[in-house]
């Protein structure tokens, strides 16, 4: 009762326009700033999500930049490679080590007449892909395993064969063959057994377990250089602009394919930091208009308020009522916010589904915890405002 | 809750009074609850500023005002309020309605900014006696002085009180209503045990003071 008669006393309705004006700037800017929190979290998800990780992208070989000037040094430094493990976009690093031998691989079979000179690769076995029980080496072992690029196989499949005359062979038909793998040492040629044990996209060499590396390397290695020159690194994110960056800035250089997200990355990070520029900037000046309509308000009913104080009503009382005239709009300008931009999250998920990629249906933890903090400020914003003003009356 | 003015003279009446003796300006006095207290002065003595300054509307004077042991010059914001609307209730001699709120809507407001001491009927009833139920759902600004005291009245006695402040509350009224005022001022003082403090021009039998002072 005592609130309907406050509201005849202190008319509200004064500078309505504005009051819309406000309203409709407060909404556009939180559109804007929940759409960027949510752009973010998308593509947040597009990069971590299970379902999207693609194990080829997360993985870059990585080795110096060779021209004229770097001919001949291209080894990378105990130092460099400490660098390369401290940065924050990269989350591990594995030593490429290469065969410091000659060596070459023929086939038994006079069926299928095959010699190549060939040198190997080894990483450590985290940075496989191939789940192989045959994947290790003693020297009491029959067979070196070795893993195989893809590359190799379409090349052998797709050209050579069909200049050669050669059959062409599947993955399990070269999973079967046992080739002969030769070293050649000072004091002659020792050989071995050797069995492709798998393919792999991740590496384009071919691999052969670390124990059988270090082995060979230490009874037949003629250089005596340890340094790698190629490494291997796990990221989150190959197209993170600042690991491009960082590549650029150490003469690094990888497999461009997999870095080229870092353009649309950087798009998005644009769209990003445009919208939240344009919402930050539009939510301060609603706040604004917001604190000078409730200024005009408590204003234009000065005489008002003063007799309301006078009669006795205190000031907590008026600032409860003017409380209750301008935050529930705030509110529900954030409620229908959060609502478009959930229909807006579920229309992407739509859209983005059929195309095969993966983004929450439903918005962010974060973006509501964006709501409650933009609640938090209005509410704040309007509190000490009306406070400042009744106090003002009140003296 | 007592009333205790020590001191107290309005600084532009400073002048005036550091000549002459008053029974309130530049004195002691005590004022027990309960007290029915008659004020007589001419105009120009300082009556409503001494009702401002007990109802600490005005800060302008040296000395000091006390309800109970609180001094108000120490008493703002919320505290006040809960004093205006428990312990010390107002008939402004300016009256001081909301024009754009019915006569009923300004008893009202009084009646429910706090815990109410009177059911709504009362209005009505208290409106009846004063022969104002006619003009209740009007506009207070469209009502005459003589109404709008009336309504200042009852608006008045819609609170707890300890002291009722009256600067000039008969001022409007003829001597028909004047009796009828006293007559429930006087009933509803009884019923909350409190004292009131009105100030006149002229000598007056309306009520059965306790103390008279002039200023």
């Amino acid at each position: 009762m005592f609130n309907s008669l406050l509201k005849k006393v202190i008319r509200t309705a004064s500078g309505r326009i504005r009051f819309i004006m406000a309203i409709i700037g407060l909404s556009i800017a939180l559109l804007l700033i929940f759409s960027a929190v949510q752009i973010e979290m998308n593509y947040h998800d597009l990069l971590e999500g299970k379902t999207n990780q693609d194990s080829v992208a997360n993985f870059l070989v990585i080795n110096k930049v060779l021209n004229s000037k770097t001919l001949g040094s291209t080894t990378l430094q105990t130092n460099e490679i400490e660098k390369i493990k401290q940065q924050k976009f990269i989350d591990d690093v594995g030593i490429l080590t290469p065969s410091r031998y000659k060596a070459s691989v023929q086939s038994y079979s006079e069926m299928f007449p095959f010699y190549t000179e060939i040198s190997f690769e080894s990483v450590p076995a985290s940075f496989i892909d191939v789940n192989n029980k045959d994947w290790k080496w003693d020297n009491q072992s029959n067979y070196i395993p070795m893993i195989a690029p893809n590359m190799f196989l379409d090349f052998y499949n797709f050209q050579f064969s069909l200049s050669q005359n050669l059959p062409q062979l599947t993955q399990e038909v070269v999973k079967m063959i046992v080739f002969k793998v030769n070293i050649h040492t000072p004091g002659g040629m020792v050989s071995f057994n050797g069995r492709v044990v798998g393919f792999s996209d991740r590496i384009s060499s071919l691999l052969v377990p670390e124990e059988f590396m270090e082995w060979a390397n230490q009874h037949y290695g003629s250089s005596q250089n340890n340094q790698p020159s190629r490494v291997i690194i796990r990221t989150k994110d190959p197209g993170n602009p600042e690991l491009v960056q960082y590549l650029k800035d150490n003469n690094l250089v990888t497999d461009a394919d997999k870095t080229r997200f870092s353009k649309y990355r950087q798009i998005v990070n644009a769209v990003v930091s445009i919208s939240w520029v344009t919402g930050a900037v539009m939510f301060l000046f609603a706040l604004l208009i917001f604190t000078l309509f409730i200024q005009l308000t408590i204003a234009s009913c000065k005489e008002e308020i003063e007799l309301l104080i006078t009669l006795g009503a205190s000031p907590f009382q008026l600032q409860r009522f003017l409380m209750r005239q301008f935050f529930p709009s705030n509110l529900l300008i954030i409620i229908i916010s959060l609502i478009a931009v959930a229909a807006l999250q579920f229309m992407l998920y739509n859209w983005l589904q059929v195309q095969h990629m993966f983004v929450n249906p439903f918005i962010s933890l974060y973006t509501i915890i964006t709501a409650f903090v933009i609640l938090l400020v209005l509410w704040i914003v309007n509190f000490t405002t009306i406070r400042k003003y009744i106090s003002l009356r009140n003296k | 809750m007592q009333l205790q003015i020590n001191q107290v003279i309005p600084i532009p009446l400073k002048d005036k009074f550091s000549l002459r003796s008053s029974d309130i300006w530049n004195n002691n006095l005590t004022l027990q609850k309960g007290e029915q207290v008659k004020i007589k002065a001419p105009s120009g003595t300082g009556k409503t500023t001494l009702i401002h300054i007990l109802y600490k509307i005005r800060m302008d004077y040296s000395g000091n005002v006390f309800y109970g042991n609180e001094n108000t010059r120490s008493i703002s914001g919320d505290s006040l309020a809960k004093y205006r609307q428990q312990n010390i209730s107002i008939i402004f001699q300016d009256l001081r309605l909301f024009s754009n709120l019915t006569a009923r809507e300004n008893i009202e407001l009084k009646r429910v900014m706090h815990t109410p001491f009177h059911d709504a009927t009362i209005i009505d009833d208290m409106s009846d006696a004063l022969g104002i139920t006619s003009i209740l759902d009007q506009r207070a600004g469209l009502c005459s002085y003589g109404e709008q005291q009336r309504i200042a009245i009852i608006r008045a006695l819609m609170q707890p009180f300890d002291w009722l402040l009256m600067d000039e509350p008969f001022s409007h009224l003829d001597a028909e209503n004047t009796k009828k005022a006293a007559l429930m001022i006087q009933s509803e003082c009884k019923k909350r045990n409190a004292g009131f403090l009105l100030t006149d021009l002229d000598e007056d039998d309306h009520f059965h003071y306790s103390k008279k002072l002039s200023l």
